[in-house]
This record gives C-alpha cells, structure tokens and sequence, in this order.
C-alpha cells in the first residue's frame, strides 16, 4: 500500500470531529505501511482549518478556491482526483456522511478505484487488511477484503473509530488547482436547519423519543435534557410517522445509524427496526413503564417507571452532573 | 422523458439468518422484500410521468429470478416496463461491480432521469446511485427531499446534507437518491396489480453487460457482540433510580 490521502470535512470554520476519526485510522495505517499520511482541505477560506491539522498528518494539502465555496460533490472529487495523481496517492480515506459519500463514490468512479462504504474499523492481518462491516442493519458483522494492490477509496461509518492524539509536525502544502466547474449542477441556496446543534450521527449524547412520550409536547423536556449534554433528540419510527418529529431525527432501520457515548430511549418499545440503528452506541439506557419493552433486551441500564416522573428527575440529576464536571 | 428507477429485492428483516460453518457464507430464510427506500423512488419516478405528457418509466433491478416480485410491484405502482437483469443467486455484490453493470444497463437503454432509493437494507452501502452518476459522467444529488422538473431538460432538487437543506439545479440527464419522506408512496391499486400480474418481463443475462471482475471480496461472517444482560435500577423511589443511575454512568460505564 502506498500513501494514503483523508478528504477532511469541515463545518463552521472547524474539522468535523469525524474526520479526526479517519485521520486516527489514517496515522495507524501509514505507520504499518511506512507510508505517507495526507489531508485535504477544500473550500473556500480554508486556511484557518488547515493549521489545526499540524498534529494529524504529514503534510495538510490546502485547496482554497472561489469556485469550492458551493458544496457541489463533482467539483470536490475533481480536485481530490488532482491530488490523488500529484501525490500518488493510491488510497483515499473518508466519512460515511452527507459530505463524504458523494464525493468519495464520484472519486472512486473517476478513477475507476475499489470502495468500501461505510465501514466500522479494520484488522491487520500480516500483508492482509481486514475491513469489518455490518449488513443486515447489523445482525450481521462480514470482514472484506480488497484484491492484490487494488487502489481503494473507503468510507467509515461516524463514531466507529477512536480518535487519538495526534503526533505529527505536519506541513501545510497551498495547492493551486484550476477547478473546472461542472456547469450542469448548481447549488441555488442552502439553508441550516439545526442551527449550530451538531449532527445527530456525531453526537456524544442522545435521548430518543417512542410513542410512550405520548405527545409532541412532552417531546420539549427531552430537548431541555439534550441541550445539557450538548447532544440531541431522537425519534421512533411511529414517532415520525405520527409527524410529532421530523424525519431526520428518525433512529433505525428506515432512518439514522447513530453511535452515541449515552444513549437513553424514553418511552420506546424497541422493535428490531429501532434497536439495530443503536445497537453500536457506547451505554444504552431505556426508561419504559412496561418492564417487557424489548429496548430492555439491548440496554445496559433500565428504569421501569413512568416516564413523566423520571424525566424532570434525570433533568435535575444531569445538570448537577454537568455541573461538577 | 425517460425515467429509470433501480429497484433491489433484499432479504426481509425478519428472515432468520445463521452462519455457514466456515463462516465464508450465510444460510437464510427465503423471505424476500422489496427495499424500503426503492418504494420513495419508485413513487417519485410515477408522480414525475402522471405530471408530464410523453413520459416512460422503467424499473430496473440486478438480482436473482425471484427479484421478478419487486418488479411487479413496480408495475403495479404505475412503472410502464421492467427489466430483470438476472444473477444466479441472491447475494451481497460488490459495490462497484452493481453499479457498473447498472450503468452499462442504463446507457445501452437511454434515459433522461435514473431515481433511486438512497440505500439498500441488507448491504447498507447507499452508493450506488453515486457511483452510477459518476460512471455515466452525470450530475448526482443524493437524500433528495423534494424533486421538481423544470422546463425542458432541468431539475430542481432539494437534498439534505448532514442537517443542511440544500436546493441544486441540475442539467439532465442525471441520477438522484430519494430518501424517506419525500412522498408517501402509494398503494397499487387493483387495475395496477393485474396489470403487473399479466406482464411480461424481460430477463437479461448479466454477462451480456461485460460485468467487471469484483475487485473486493467477502472473506467471514460473524455475528456482532452480544451486549451484557441489563440492569435494572431498582430503588424505593424514582429519585433514588434516577440518582443510582447517574452513579452508574459516572462510575461504571465512565461516561458522564
């Protein structure tokens, strides 16, 4: 394997946590194959993120054009595309996200590369590098493989890779590219729906909302307790259905894989579609007043009780505990 | 207009599966759906026909002869055509390995839109409908929300990216990954389902669209970690549960 290229992402002027994620994996790789680690930073006023990424690679190749300030995935795997053949590059790292997946697939087809999507770490295994994966939402965990010296672009799922610390004297490299825009897609407008919240596929700590919240009102103590743990609402499929939630805080098979440090399910059954979109996240904790909820079956922690007595309780209990920390 | 929309028959989430003894392959219950996303782009492939005169929508799938079922519901849901393109069996194909033999597919037959659902259940990729994009050279949006025509030859679509909603407009021909929510698909209606019934649907041998040799493989199968057996937090009230519970995160989990 030869060197090793991580597309960095980046949101409001900073590294988005999940790319230190694949710069980790990146570094652990590169000390295996005594390669070279590179990140790339493309946009448009860049250069402040790219000297944040000193410590997390070889060199920080900075593209920062007029022309990438639109998020448009074709131009962004054009310029990928550039390095890649500068530097030979001959594997390309990235998240599993709104950002990486289309830039990474329209990459792996200009070049005509291997992929590997969404996957939640790797084994190396003398000459061999095996890449685990789930299938099946989960129920299933498969180990692929990439053929003889087969140029790959892989994509890792959020939250699957530890972060470390970083310890290189990285240089930062201005790359001057003339970007050549693909006219057949513009982007007309763009609009932040979360406000500056992160995303919940990033998030450390999330409280999930089921049918037994029983309303959307009584949804607003959950975004209380999100807001103290710096995390966010989920919901249950019958939750969205029921239009008390929107569609992008749905968990589960037909909505999100998350990964949270804390997970608590408030008033959710559990049913295999919920549960095989949590099964990955660190501590699960379920709060339910019928003690044979199905959530109890994956959880670590439980409380049976009602809900609307807990709640206000856990609130208090968190902010102290926040508080002390 | 021509409208493609790939359409995949994968293994029911209630199908029971077990692992081979050398753990190389799986052994599985034969229940068979139709992907819950491809229903979103199937539904918006039909709406976009019932909208424009001269407009021909056509289902497409890679899979084995038993994916004929999804493809009916296709029809069924108001597809003009189907086309099976026939693997030997049901399996998890490598990701490029589908999506090239899906682009030969759509460029041998001309289009003008292809619509997807942005991912499959059972390999949980959601790349296809990008890597086709980028194969055939055209614009993709994917986790499209909201898909509008526009005079001729351009579309509007609205995709959502990371919590970010984004509005692009795109020169066709091009691909798009529809996500839940951007219709409520609808339920064939009787006329629809004979419709699909009667049809007769072309079977086409992978091997006459050059597939490529899969440049990964599956090498093992295993089930994930189970998690411990949970515990439940007993107390006299709930203020005690919940302050037991807060320890039990500070001090045994270590994760507040």
């Amino acid at each position: 394997m030869g060197d090793i290229l991580v597309f960095v992402e980046h949101k409001d002027e900073s590294v988005r946590k999940v790319s230190y994620e694949v710069l980790s994996a990146g570094k652990e790789l590169k000390n295996f194959y005594s390669s070279r680690l590179y990140a790339a930073v493309i946009g448009c006023g860049v250069e402040r993120i790219s000297s944040e990424l000193k410590k997390h690679a070889d060199f920080i190749l900075t593209v920062d054009e007029e022309e990438l300030r639109d998020f448009v995935s074709e131009n962004y795997a054009y310029v990928l595309s550039q390095l890649v053949q500068k530097y030979k590059i001959s594997v390309v790292l990235g998240s599993h996200t709104g950002y990486g997946k289309p830039v990474l697939c329209t990459l792996a087809a200009l070049l005509d590369w291997a992929i590997l999507a969404d996957l939640t770490g790797f084994e190396i295994l003398g000459e061999k590098i095996l890449f685990k994966k789930p299938f099946f939402g989960g129920r299933i965990v498969s180990h692929l493989s990439i053929s003889g010296d087969t140029n790959a672009v892989l994509t890792f799922r959020p939250k699957s890779l530890k972060t470390g610390e970083g310890d290189f004297s990285g240089e930062i490299v201005r790359e001057r590219i003339e970007i050549k825009k693909d006219e057949r897609i513009r982007l007309l407008k763009s609009e932040r729906k979360e406000g500056k919240k992160v995303d919940i596929q990033e998030a450390d700590f999330i409280i999930c909302g089921g049918r037994g919240m029983k309303s959307p009102e009584n949804f607003r103590i959950l975004e209380e307790i999100a807001e103290i743990m710096g995390g966010r609402v989920g919901a249950s499929r019958s939750v969205v259905d029921a239009k008390w939630r929107d569609y992008d805080e749905q968990i589960g098979k037909s909505g999100k894989t998350v990964s949270p440090t804390i997970y608590i399910g408030c008033g959710v059954s559990g049913a295999i579609h919920h549960t095989m979109g949590i099964d990955t996240s660190k501590t699960i904790v379920a709060i339910n007043i019928d003690p044979n909820a199905p959530i109890f079956s994956i959880a670590d922690y439980g409380i049976v009780d009602d809900l609307f007595t807990i709640l206000p309780l856990l609130k208090e209990e968190l902010k102290k505990a926040k508080e002390q920390t | 207009m021509k409208i493609l929309t790939f359409v995949k028959q994968i293994l029911d989430s209630e199908a029971k599966i077990s692992l081979k003894e050398d753990k190389r392959s799986l052994n599985f219950e034969e229940r068979f759906s139709l992907n819950f996303f491809d229903e979103f782009a199937i539904e918006e492939a039909v709406r976009i026909k019932e909208k424009i005169s001269n407009c021909e929508v056509v289902a497409i799938s890679l899979g084995s002869k038993k994916a004929q079922e999804v493809l009916r519901t296709a029809i069924a849901m108001g597809a003009d055509k189907a086309v099976l393109i026939e693997t030997e069996r049901y399996e998890i194909l490598d990701p490029s390995y589908t999506a090239k033999v899906l682009s030969a597919f759509a460029q041998r037959e001309g289009f003008h839109m292809i619509i997807c659902g942005e991912r499959a259940m059972d390999d949980e990729n959601g790349v296809t409908g990008a890597l086709v994009g980028g194969y055939l050279k055209i614009p993709y949006v994917g986790s499209v929300v909201r898909l509008e025509i526009e005079g001729e030859g351009k579309a509007v679509a609205e995709s959502e990216i990371n919590g970010s909603f984004c509005l692009y407009e795109v020169t066709l021909p091009a691909v798009f990954s529809v996500r839940k929510g951007i219709n409520e698909p609808r339920v064939p209606s009787v006329t629809g389902v004979m419709k699909a019934m009667k049809m007769k649907i072309p079977v086409l041998e992978v091997s006459s669209l050059s597939p490529p040799t899969s440049k990964t493989q599956i090498e093992s199968y295993d089930f994930p970690e189970k998690r411990p057996q949970v515990k439940i937090i007993e107390g006299a009230t709930p203020e005690e549960k919940v302050k037991k519970l807060i320890t039990l995160l500070r001090e045994e989990a270590k994760v507040i």
